[in-house]
């Protein structure tokens, strides 16, 4: 029997750092002998850039619109750092048309076309922001993403933004097979952040389940169109990352998360103290 | 205590289009050209149930199953379709002939915000008669469309008016176009009442409107005059706010000559013109109506071999209203089911009812809301019509149920496909015959 592709679904508020956490894990997996697609659901098209080694990738809506439905696996899949296979999905021109069904169009296509090979061990989504309609939440449904990680980091938006996608993946989580397997922290060297996010996730109901720290060495490996493990493979980061990729090959805890409630989230907030500095120069 | 019966799970033949039919109200204004933007089948639908499948009514021009559409994509949903309208409007506006045209954007482009209206302002700032309504499918029934159509032509097409109004012109709401089968012949006798009633009329849409040109003298009228218990209300209001015109609503379609009468009364008395001429026409007419009755009234007493004397009425607001008060109350046939079908606002419904309960002196009548086919055939099953032949006004859908219960069904809904329409009406005061010939020779004839 052929074994089940882990499909792993990339959450988190905008500007976060799911793209490079996503591009940086896969070329940790990829150095443990692992066979990744990534599929990039943002229109703005970036998820595989590191990977690629720049913007080299066509999108699968861009193709659709100047190819029509006459397209080839080639057409829409490039291979990057060693052996990845990468996917756009692309979208509209910011303000019209719906990236939302741009993302069940560019799966569909993807599906039809028989890029989900029985080679493959992961296939990342790496996927805009919050759950905001329909399509956003296509990577989620049956059948595709079985496991979904959330990108976050101890600001306050960042944890609304993933209470909130908890809620989505609750509701798809009754109706087929998904569930959380954890919360990646991707640092911004906010004060007690370990510790607010890991009673986050713990309210939640799953896992911190790594720490990324922040490292200038993301930067540089960013601007020369590099994951940091290709980039420089000896950085104490670059075994961060290797480190993450362990933890997620071995992750047994999914969950089907429980969202707080927006009191209980503050209240978190409060205790562990993102509310200090305020309190502090309180002075009359 | 009423039942109100419109949020079953599923809606399975159903008694209206959905929005984007108001493409149909477009194609009853002469000269006016609906445009389409909406998926392929949208306008397919839409014409079968308002126009082929209702009374097989035909059309002239640009409308009954030739209305221009982008046929919208997969690709114009993800990439938007304001390109591929643009070139629509672009070959509309090269191949047809039109005084008018009207886009109606249906559920796709609806949904993912194209921004019509910019595409339609190109054309207006060339002088293209080019206007845009929001009319996704999903926002109701065709009547919540007509309005909204009603709605966009009066704000971008007929525009502000501060001039002076013209005493004893009236703009007439009404039927709503297709949607209602008879609608030709029914404009036809309302306005023959008005004008001999000493009133002109803005008619607006059918044969005898203006057209386009027509439109544009709404804002001079004196008064806007809604007959219908809700659909046009809407559209009085906005008159109202816009040019300073005030309505008279009427929500009972007269038929029969008591009806009509105080209709013309009501309406002669809001106007405030001259009766002479009005009560002149009110006797001539009476005296024909009552030769007539008198000549039927010998069969009607005569015929020995079964008259259905229990009745039901499937069908809009206005015309079970319409339908029950006429038989009800003029020709003394009992009402045992009166289900309306078209979904009225919940704040016009309280009134509807009140017109069921006061149909005569002691005859009243529950009428019921259900949207759905299904209930609607669970509810005739049920209904007991006494010994004699059920009777039921009604539409294709009730078909099955009728024949199981060995009724007479008299098709006057979407939808009907087993009557021909084409200069027909079962209202005023010459109409009213008509549907008693109908309803009779049904009788007669068994079928």
């Amino acid at each position: 029997m052929a074994k089940e592709i882990r499909q792993i679904a990339i959450y988190g508020k905008g500007g976060i750092g799911k793209s490079t956490t996503t591009q940086n894990l896969t070329a940790g997996l990829v150095e443990r002998g692992s066979k990744v697609m990534v599929v990039g659901c943002d229109p703005k098209a970036d998820s595989t850039r590191l990977l690629l080694g720049g913007l080299a990738q066509k999108t699968v809506l861009d193709t659709l619109r100047d190819a029509g439905e006459d397209i080839e696996l080639e057409d829409i899949l490039k291979e990057g750092f060693q052996g990845t296979r990468c996917v756009e999905s692309g979208g509209p021109e910011p303000g019209v048309g719906c990236a939302g069904r741009g993302i069940i169009t560019s799966i569909g296509l993807l599906e039809r076309l028989g890029a989900y090979t029985d080679d493959l061990d992961y296939v990342f989504y790496d996927v805009l922001g919050d759950v905001v309609c329909g399509g956003f939440a296509m990577p989620i449904r049956e059948g595709k993403a079985k496991e979904i990680y959330i990108v976050a980091s101890g600001e306050m938006m960042a944890l609304y933004a993933a209470n909130n996608i908890s809620k989505g993946i609750a509701r798809y989580a009754r109706q087929g097979g998904v569930r959380l397997g954890g919360i990646i922290c991707n640092s911004r060297n906010v004060d007690r952040e370990r510790e607010l996010v890991a009673a986050f996730a713990k309210e939640l109901g799953t896992q911190l389940i790594h720490f990324v720290p922040r490292d200038n060495e993301v930067q540089r490996a960013e601007i020369r169109k590099k994951t940091v493990i290709e980039h420089n493979s000896k950085a104490k980061q670059a075994d961060e990352y290797r480190e993450l990729a362990r933890k997620i090959e071995e992750n047994t805890s999914f969950v089907i998360p429980k969202p707080l409630t927006q009191e209980r989230l503050e209240e978190i907030l409060v205790e562990y103290g993102l509310l200090d500095g305020l309190e502090d120069q309180y002075s009359i | 205590m009423a039942k109100t019966q419109t949020k079953s799970g599923t809606i399975v033949h159903p008694h209206y289009g959905c929005t984007v039919g108001a493409a149909y109200s477009v194609a009853a204004i002469k000269n006016a050209v609906p445009i389409a933007n909406c998926g392929p089948g949208c306008m397919y639908k839409q014409f079968f149930l308002l126009s082929f499948d209702n009374g097989f009514q035909g059309s002239a021009g640009a409308g009954g199953g030739n209305v221009p559409s982008a046929n919208v994509g997969e690709n114009d949903i993800v990439f938007g379709g304001e390109k591929k309208l643009d070139d629509l409007i672009k070959s509309s506006l090269a191949v047809l002939k039109g005084d008018l045209f009207v886009v109606l954007t249906g559920c796709s482009g609806e949904l993912i915000g194209d921004n019509v209206e910019s595409v339609v302002r190109k054309y207006q700032e060339q002088g293209f008669p080019v206007i845009a309504a929001q009319t996704g499918g999903f926002k109701g029934t065709n009547l919540t469309g007509h309005e909204i159509v009603i709605e966009a032509i009066i704000n971008q097409f007929v525009g502000d008016y501060d001039g002076e109004k013209e005493q004893g012109l009236v703009n007439l709401w009404f039927d709503v176009p297709y949607f209602h089968q008879n609608w030709r012949g029914d404009y036809l006798e309302i306005v023959r009442i008005l004008r001999a009633s000493g009133l002109k009329v803005n008619v607006l849409f059918g044969a005898q409107s203006g057209g386009v040109e027509e439109w544009k003298q709404i804002p001079k009228a004196q008064f806007n005059l809604v007959i219908s218990p809700w659909v046009g209300v809407k559209t009085a209001k906005l008159l109202e706010r816009k040019y300073h015109q005030p309505f008279l609503h009427i929500p009972e379609i007269p038929i029969g000559e008591e009806a009509t009468t105080a209709f013309i009364r009501k309406v002669v008395e809001f106007a405030g013109i001259d009766k002479a001429k009005s009560e002149a026409f009110i006797k001539e007419e009476s005296d024909l109506y009552y030769y007539f009755l008198e000549h039927f009234a010998e069969f009607f007493s005569e015929y020995w071999f079964g008259l259905p004397s229990q009745f039901a009425v499937v069908g809009d607001s206005a015309y079970t209203l319409a339908y029950t008060k006429y038989l009800a109350s003029q020709i003394g046939m009992i009402p045992v089911a009166q289900i309306i079908t078209d979904n009225p606002p919940e704040r016009y419904r309280e009134s509807i009812r009140e017109h069921f309960h006061n149909l005569a002196e002691g005859v009243s009548v529950e009428p019921e809301f259900i949207e759905d086919g299904y209930q609607v055939e669970q509810k005739l099953k049920e209904t007991d019509f006494g010994s004699g032949i059920p009777l039921i006004l009604g539409t294709t859908w009730e078909s099955d149920v009728v024949a199981e219960k060995g009724g007479l069904l008299i098709e006057v809904g979407p939808p009907t496909t087993e009557e021909v329409t084409i200069n027909k009406t079962y209202i005023g005061y010459r109409g009213a015959f008509t549907l008693l010939e109908r309803i009779y020779s049904a009788a007669v004839g068994g079928k």
